[in-house]
């Protein structure tokens, strides 16, 4: 079971990822900021990131590029209410880039995306 | 193109100069300084050749990243270079490696750019130029940058055509008739020749014109991979197979009479294009006023020469340098050198505050800064014995460091 660990300081909104995400079925553990999402790659990392970008102290962009330092080959998706920092070169690291909404459906399908194509990668003659 | 274009087109171009590199195989020259600081020319650093290109082409925002021992090559730069006025948007500014991404030294040439991509973001140029700091040659880079944009490349990699042995060192490129990049290899074993030469192939001399956002594109993905995060072996094959990579050939925009370009990063390397400027006719013109060589230099009194009846010949004199009754032959001497009565120097190069002293003997000698040979003495003519003290290279040339006292 692959695991996914949701950094986002709105816990309302990550309860609802989740419930969603265990449904699909995915091991979900959850952060609500960016040093404890970089603490967890760091001593137990999981299978992917969902990271938030706006968040109190250390933003998703600042620990997006850590984490990049740490462990260049875990895939994050960076998911946030804002479109504008897509533009952002700071960004474009990231496995995939997810505008919020209440349809979860864009998210979940960027997720199965970002899982097979880093299996493909690993894993080259299948 | 109209000359609001021409304009356009520099101003939205920025520069990156790598400057990092260890330069291992011009030691001991580069024992305490990186190798674009190393002095060449008898007036000048390495790096002031591609920054001089950069100035005669009209470009005016340019990085220069450094990394190992890089305090002589910074005090250069501001020492000589600090000539833009960055209120008007234009600067040479040096940037050590700032660790924000990745955390760690750079780990290969385009790692060097990936970790500084906050400044594109900042900069947000349309295109970057990214150069080497290594090199010996006069280019105007504007007439690469129309050749990129006429072509709407992704990429365009400058080229010159090498002896297919000389190629197994460089990145070696096919193109066809509308000079697209077919393929490309670095270093490879058995390099592939042009179609109507079989001894010669297309080395490319690492200059890089990227559209920015094709370039942090391919940065980005690379970052995500274990590679050697490098141009030549890596986002420069991946570009080639998927995106508008193209060649354009350096004597289309070369600025000396004949087609020059050395890659001086080996010491045997470094003496011969010594030695080319001291040539009855050199090849590369220092003196050609269209295409002026800047540089940051002392203010030492004038050069004296003392000869005699003696005829020292072909050399390069520095300023504040002064021979006495000295025979001098095919030598580059730095500023303030000082070469005693009855010594003979040939196929020498001497570093800034060199004393030859009374009655020494030099021949294929590179002598570093403040390397004093006291009289007598002689080095080049054995080179069993002097490999027991220097560093002697495969083409028979020794190399004096620095600081060692030489009995």
């Amino acid at each position: 079971m692959k695991t996914i660990l949701i950094a986002d300081d709105d816990h309302n909104l990550a309860l609802l990822y989740e419930q969603e995400l265990i449904d699909e079925g995915y091991k979900v553990d959850v952060v609500h900021d960016a040093r404890a999402a970089i603490n967890r790659v760091q001593n137990d990392p999981p299978d992917l990131l969902v990271l938030d970008i706006r968040m109190p102290g250390m933003d998703g962009i600042d620990a997006l590029n850590r984490i990049l330092g740490i462990n260049n080959r875990l895939p994050v998706i960076l998911n946030t209410a804002y479109s504008n920092h897509k533009d952002n070169y700071l960004t474009w690291s990231a496995d995939a880039y997810v505008v919020k909404s209440s349809d979860l459906s864009e998210l979940k399908q960027a997720i199965r995306d970002v899982l097979s194509k880093r299996a493909a990668e690993d894993n080259p003659n299948g | 193109m109209p000359n609001a274009d021409a304009v356009a087109l520099l101003k939205n171009t920025l520069t990156m100069i790598l400057a990092g590199g260890q330069g291992e195989r011009l030691y001991p020259l580069t024992r305490n300084q990186a190798k674009p600081a190393v002095p060449f020319g008898g007036l000048y650093r390495i790096i002031d050749f591609t920054l001089s290109n950069c100035l005669n082409s009209g470009l005016r925002r340019i990085f220069v990243l450094t990394q190992y021992m890089s305090n002589s090559l910074d005090r250069h730069l501001q020492q000589g270079w600090s000539i833009f006025n960055p209120d008007l948007g234009e600067f040479i500014f040096a940037i050590p490696p700032q660790f924000r991404l990745a955390g760690s030294w750079y780990r290969g040439t385009s790692d060097a750019i990936f970790q500084n991509i906050d400044i594109l973001e900042r900069e947000r140029p349309d295109r970057v130029l990214i150069l080497g700091g290594d090199h010996v040659y006069k280019m105007d880079y504007s007439r690469m940058l129309r050749f990129h944009v006429e072509s709407d490349a992704d990429l365009t990699v400058a080229c010159i055509e090498v002896p297919v042995q000389m190629a197994t060192q460089l990145g070696v490129m096919e193109i066809d008739a509308q000079n697209h990049i077919l393929g490309f290899e670095e270093k490879p074993p058995t390099p592939r020749p042009i179609p109507d030469n079989p001894n010669m192939a297309l080395a490319s001399m690492g200059i890089y014109v990227f559209n920015t956002r094709s370039l942090v594109r391919h940065l980005s993905e690379d970052a995500k991979r274990n590679t050697a995060h490098d141009f030549g072996k890596n986002i420069i094959p991946t570009m080639v197979e998927s995106g508008r990579v193209f060649a354009y050939n350096f004597k289309h925009g070369n600025c000396n009479r004949s087609v020059y370009w050395r890659d001086i990063g080996l010491l045997d390397a470094y003496w011969e294009a010594s030695m080319d400027l001291v040539a009855d006719q050199p090849e590369f013109d220092l003196y050609d006023p269209a295409w002026p060589v800047h540089t940051h230099s002392k203010p030492y009194p004038p050069a004296r020469l003392n000869i005699g009846s003696q005829t020292p010949s072909r050399l390069i004199l520095g300023q504040g340098s002064v021979v006495e009754n000295a025979q001098v032959e095919r030598a580059v001497l730095s500023p303030n050198v000082r070469i005693n009565p009855n010594a003979q120097v040939c196929d020498s190069i001497l570093m800034e505050g060199v004393v030859v002293g009374k009655n020494a003997r030099l021949h294929k000698v590179i002598a570093d800064e403040g390397v004093i040979s006291p009289p007598d003495c002689t080095i080049g003519f054995n080179l069993e014995e002097d490999r027991k003290r220097f560093t002697v290279t495969e083409g028979g040339v020794v190399a004096i460091p620095k600081g060692l006292p030489i009995e």
